[in-house]
């Protein structure tokens, strides 16, 4: 019984390690330890084991299973590295570049509308949205533009010139306080040039309160300017940043007053509020250093890669 | 507008402001400077008449020769200068430039040594005076000017054109008195106005019976005001020097004494004013009337004009002579035989010379201003300068009265504003002295003045008549900070308090389908609203072309409102594709225009294309995109406006379809309908169209548009929902079909029979399709399609018995419904 033990033994020793594929494994193990394996075979012997050999018999047979599980074990983690290592291919080179497609780009229309927005939203501003073709009602005559106005043309429907509309849309539904943008594209019967474009976008800040005074429009624009070009960024009303763009805060000033509209609760004389507004394809061309409008519009997408 | 320096210079005393300050001044005042355009010499420092007294050559350099020039006892007297130049012969005067003088281009005059000889000064070619671009010598300098003398004393004087944006606000502002009277508030000066000697009671003439007698106006709503004066015996010719050059530099034309004072008054004072030779009218009168439908007229440009009975006309006995504020009429106009004139000056309603100059597609400075208005209150005094200066300049007299026609309400504005409220306006204080200060000097008048408890004294101001745009008090605080000077509103901190209102649904549709597909890597374009009639042809359903198209098309390839996006984003890939650019994604969002219940609307939108070919090479390909992979994206944007496309009926694009030509019939799909509030179509855009474009490769792409009343932005907050911890049972399930019966449709009959299988024991969890099979096995003209039936119990592991009965049960109704199982 010993010697049988101990041949079974290294029979194992010298059988599992050379062993390579799961299945033969699974045989192997099948004829050491399965139901009718030759371990399980010397077990069953045991009975006919004298009684006075059989705690040393016994002993032997526990160590010898011990021993030759701990030889299947390893010969278990050896199959099981072996076929790991047979899912890898070759060793990458990690230099090639991923021929997966990257990220998008937003344009920058929307990456300085975004950034606007966010600025405004910190003091308060929620955006709102309108139509872009309006009815002379929202796009002039609510706007304190008389109807015989230059710049009031005769259509019933016409595409809004400013965003203003919206503004005059968000007066007549809602109450004070307001506080608003309203960033969105507009027409201009311009002829297209590197300054000039047919439709182009504009951002409009419109804040209605008690006591709204010119200063705090100021202050707010202070804030902006600050938020965008930097901390240190001295503003004017009418800053040379300012020079080549539209005279924004010239005509932003001149409308800083409520414009007249017909509801009740708008009395000049509780509430006050101011409107600003700017061009955003020519803040974008500030911020970005762009000299050409028409860049914009044409989706080049070695320029639309540039700002993200 | 173009303004001229040495003009505004008769209004307002500039002498010693710069052209910078003035530019900034009209800017601060509210007026944006497009253009500074200089003419002639600049004023130069330390620039002077030199006279040359000897010339050597320069020991050490052929070219130049090293003179002594006098430049005046002032100066230094006797300078050595070197010089290059060929023509600094003995006895010629020319500019010195002595050092300390700053040339155009800041470049520096001084001390120096060339080529070892020392040089004290620079003789000055006409180019480096910047009047001229000869710079071939020294302008020489003729009629033998004293030594010493400023060279702006000897050369012509130079003038500063300022080209400004009047905003529609201020058609005073549309003349040279009107931006001085800006300027003099804005420097502190007073305002001189042009000395007009003139006066009715000065007519000395009686009429003369063969010219014009009278006066009559029939359309008194249209020409509140009419003046017209006859002028005997004046000499046509050209106008005084001034005159010419100060037209010249704004940018008109001088043509004769008559027509130059013309232009030149309406520019002093913004008023159009017309001339007539007295002699070519038919008749006595003239009649200010409506035209009659069809009447002509020959304008002065020479072009045939016809007129109706919306438009106002100047007319004599026969026939129109003026077009009523818009241009005259080249037979009555002023000749060089011309002795007698009629002089109108009037005021004619801005709405009738809109629509009459926009209906005529004419327009003049003269229309330019009353369109803008003009105050009917200072036309007389215009009208007496008018006078005055053909009277000064091209001779004659006043021939009888002035016929006046036009009874003019006496102007009358009066606003009340109190210091304090401007402040409270303001946020800050201004010194109400200060205040009261600046309002005068725009010509407004305190006519009574009250203390009040706490506000300071309520000022009544009376608005001069040229000031319509003051009508409130607040209109006075803008004045008050436009004098006080925008730039000194002092900072501070933004008051802001918080509100809970969220950004509009459009604007978070609109970012959250950004960010999505920017993930996906498509790259966000900016197309125009407006496109060319093609396009919108390609795109629109036939029948909703004409609706798209504009009134009045500005140009012919912005004719139409957009209804897809995809035909700008189509032009975006041609423009990359032409450029040899990869532009393999792209997307854009914004408004189109869908016809809903017959009218058109404006719909809230987001499209997207795939092209095939990008010209883009990769040692590794990837799959490539197919109808899936729109319907994928498509199905993105849906979602983003909650609505789940995998549930929709969608149906294909099948050949002859009117409403989408340049989809791929076949290979395109359509799901939602407007007229309930959403569309979507996706699929492989038409390659006849992507022919027609000259696009290469295929072209996947897709649009979503959702009327913009629905878009509901945040979502309801979402309530939790149990999900089974049990483990699932799975059964797959093939069926043979016709090739032309909607996978959709299957999967739902399958679903439907699963659901009542499961009963109430246990709960279908999802049927998914793994597998579409067509070849060996299957019929001809019919597909296999395979889903995976997911059952699960929420409260046990369900048993193989259970399920296999349910399941047998599913494919026994299936067979019984006709569909046949493969096995």
């Amino acid at each position: 019984m010993q010697d049988q033990l101990a041949a079974l033994l290294a029979k194992a020793a010298a059988e599992l390690p050379a062993l390579a594929a799961r299945p033969d494994f699974e045989a192997a193990k099948a004829r050491y330890v399965g139901p009718n394996g030759e371990l399980t075979a010397l077990m069953k012997q045991m009975g006919s084991v004298p009684k006075e050999q059989k705690p040393v018999v016994g002993k032997l047979v526990n160590e010898t299973k011990t021993a030759l599980q701990a030889h299947l074990d390893a010969a278990l983690a050896r199959i099981e590295a072996a076929e790991l290592a047979a899912r890898l291919g070759p060793a990458v080179d990690p230099t090639l570049p991923s021929p997966d497609r990257g990220l998008g780009t937003h344009h920058p229309l929307t990456l300085v509308r975004e950034e606007m927005t966010r600025i405004l939203r910190k003091v308060g501003f929620t955006v709102v949205e309108g139509p872009e073709v309006e009815t002379e009602y929202y796009c002039f005559d609510a706007l304190n533009t008389p109807a015989d106005h230059p710049a009031s043309p005769h259509e019933k429907y016409l595409l809004r010139t400013h965003t203003s509309s919206v503004q005059i849309r968000t007066m007549l539904k809602g109450e004070p306080p307001i506080r608003i943008v309203s960033p969105g594209r507009v027409y201009r019967r311009d002829t297209t040039d590197a300054t000039h474009s047919a439709n182009f976008h504009q951002l409009e800040c419109l804040y209605v309160d008690k006591n709204v005074t010119v200063r705090d429009l100021k202050a707010l624009l202070d804030y902006i300017f600050a938020s965008l070009l930097g901390k240190d960024t001295k503003t004017r009303f009418r800053p040379h940043y300012f020079g080549y763009t539209e005279p924004s805060f010239e005509v932003d000033l001149s409308a800083s007053h409520l414009p007249k509209v017909n509801k009740p609760c708008y009395d000049p004389e509780v509430w006050s509020g101011y409107a600003f507004g700017m061009g955003l394809e020519r803040l974008a061309m500030l911020l970005y250093g762009i000299d050409d409008i028409r860049y914009f519009y044409q989706n080049d997408v070695r320029f639309l890669k540039q700002f993200a | 507008m173009k303004l001229s320096r040495s003009w505004l210079q008769d209004y307002v005393d500039l002498a010693g402001i710069s052209d910078d300050d003035i530019s900034r001044a009209i800017t601060w005042v509210g007026f944006e400077v497009e253009q500074v355009i200089r003419t002639g010499a600049p004023t130069f420092n330390n620039v002077v008449v030199g006279h040359i007294l000897t010339r050597d050559k320069h020991p050490n350099a052929d070219k130049l020769s090293v003179c002594t020039v006098d430049v005046g006892a002032s100066h230094g007297g006797v300078r050595t200068i070197v010089c290059g130049a060929p023509n600094c012969d003995v006895g010629n005067r020319v500019p010195v430039a002595l050092p300390g003088a700053v040339l155009p281009g800041d470049f520096v005059i001084k001390e120096a040594k060339v080529r070892g000889q020392p040089s004290s000064g620079m003789m000055c070619s006409a180019k480096e005076l910047t009047i001229a671009d000869d710079a071939q010598g020294l302008l020489l300098l003729s009629g033998e000017p004293a030594v010493g003398t400023p060279i702006n004393d000897v050369l012509p004087a130079g003038d500063v054109v300022f080209d400004i944006e009047i905003t529609p606000n201020r058609p005073d502002a549309l003349s040279h008195l009107g931006v001085a009277r800006e300027l003099a508030a804005w420097f502190k000066k007073e305002l001189r106005y042009p000395e007009v000697s003139f006066t009715p009671a000065k007519i000395a003439a009686t009429a003369r019976p063969d010219l014009l007698q009278s006066v009559r106006v029939t359309a008194e709503k249209d020409c509140p005001l009419y003046t017209a004066t006859v002028v005997t015996g004046v000499k046509v010719g050209p106008s005084p020097e001034f005159i010419q050059r100060r037209l010249a530099a704004v940018g008109l034309r001088p043509i004769n004494n008559v027509v130059d004072i013309g232009n030149y008054v309406m520019l002093e004072y913004g008023q159009p004013v017309h001339a007539f030779d007295a002699k070519k009218l038919a008749g006595a009168e003239i009649v200010v009337r409506h035209a009659a439908d069809g009447e002509k007229i020959v304008t002065l440009d020479g072009k045939e004009r016809a007129l109706d009975h919306h438009m106002l006309v100047i007319a004599d006995a026969q026939k129109p002579v003026v077009i009523a504020g818009i241009m005259g009429g080249a037979d009555s106009g002023v000749s060089a035989e011309t002795t007698d004139l009629v002089l109108e000056v009037a005021c004619f309603k801005r709405q009738c010379v809109r629509s009459t100059s926009k209906r005529l597609g004419l327009a003049s400075d003269s229309s330019y201003r009353y369109e803008r208005g003009i105050d009917v209150h200072s036309l007389d005094e215009a009208a007496h300068r008018f006078i005055d200066l053909i009277l000064a300049h091209a001779g004659g007299a006043v021939a009888g009265p002035i016929h006046r026609v036009g009874s003019t309400i006496p102007w009358e504005r009066e606003i009340m504003v109190t210091p304090g409220y401007i402040n409270e306006k303001l946020g800050f204080d201004i010194p109400a002295a200060e205040m009261r200060a600046a309002l005068e000097r725009l010509e407004l008048v305190v006519t009574e003045e009250q203390p009040t408890e706490s506000r300071g004294p309520a000022w009544t101001f009376s608005i001069p008549s040229w000031r319509d745009d003051l009508e409130r008090p607040i209109d006075l605080v803008e004045e008050v900070v436009r004098l006080y000077g925008t730039e000194k509103i002092p900072s501070s901190v933004i008051q802001s308090p918080g509100l809970v209102g969220n950004d509009d649904p459009i604007v978070l549709f609109n970012r959250q389908v950004a960010s999505a597909l920017v993930g996906a890597g498509f790259h966000e374009c900016v197309n125009y609203t407006l496109r060319p009639a093609k396009e919108v042809a390609a795109w629109a359903p036939a029948a909703q072309v004409g609706a798209l198209a504009l009134a009045n098309p500005f140009v012919e390839d912005q004719s139409h409102l957009r209804s897809s996006l995809v035909g700008g984003l189509l032009e975006s890939l041609a423009l990359n594709q032409a450029r040899g650019v990869a532009a393999p994604r792209l997307f854009e969002t914004g408004r189109v225009f869908l016809d809903r219940k017959g009218q058109l609307s404006e719909c809230v939108a987001a499209a997207f294309l795939i092209a095939e070919e990008t010209g883009e090479r990769s040692w590794r390909p990837r799959e490539a995109a197919d109808f899936y992979t729109a319907k994928r994206h498509a199905a993105t944007l849906a979602a983003l406006a909650g609505i789940e496309l995998d549930r929709q009926p969608t149906a294909l694009i099948a050949e002859g379809n009117d409403t989408a030509r340049a989809w791929q019939a076949g290979h395109a799909a359509t799901a939602g309908n407007i007229e309930h509030g959403w569309t979507a179509t996706f699929g492989l855009v038409s390659l006849a169209h992507l022919k027609a474009l000259g696009i290469t490769g295929k072209v996947y792409a897709g649009i979503f548009a959702i009327a913009s009343e629905r878009v509901s932005g945040d979502a309801e907050r979402r309530s939790y929902k149990p999900f089974g911890l049990q483990p699932a049972a799975l059964r797959d399930l093939a069926v043979v079909v016709a090739e032309a019966t909607p996978a959709i449709d299957v999967q739902k009959t399958i679903a439907k029979h699963a659901r009542a299988a499961a009963g109430n024991a246990f709960a279908l969890e999802s049927v998914e399709i793994f597998d579409v099979y067509t070849g060996k096995g299957v019929p001809e003209g019919h597909k296999s399609l395979a889903y995976a039936l997911t059952f699960r119990a929420p409260d046990r592991t369900l048993t193989d018995d259970e399920v296999n009965v349910a399941f047998n049960k599913v494919q026994a109704d299936l067979a019984a419904a006709g569909y046949t199982i493969r096995k």
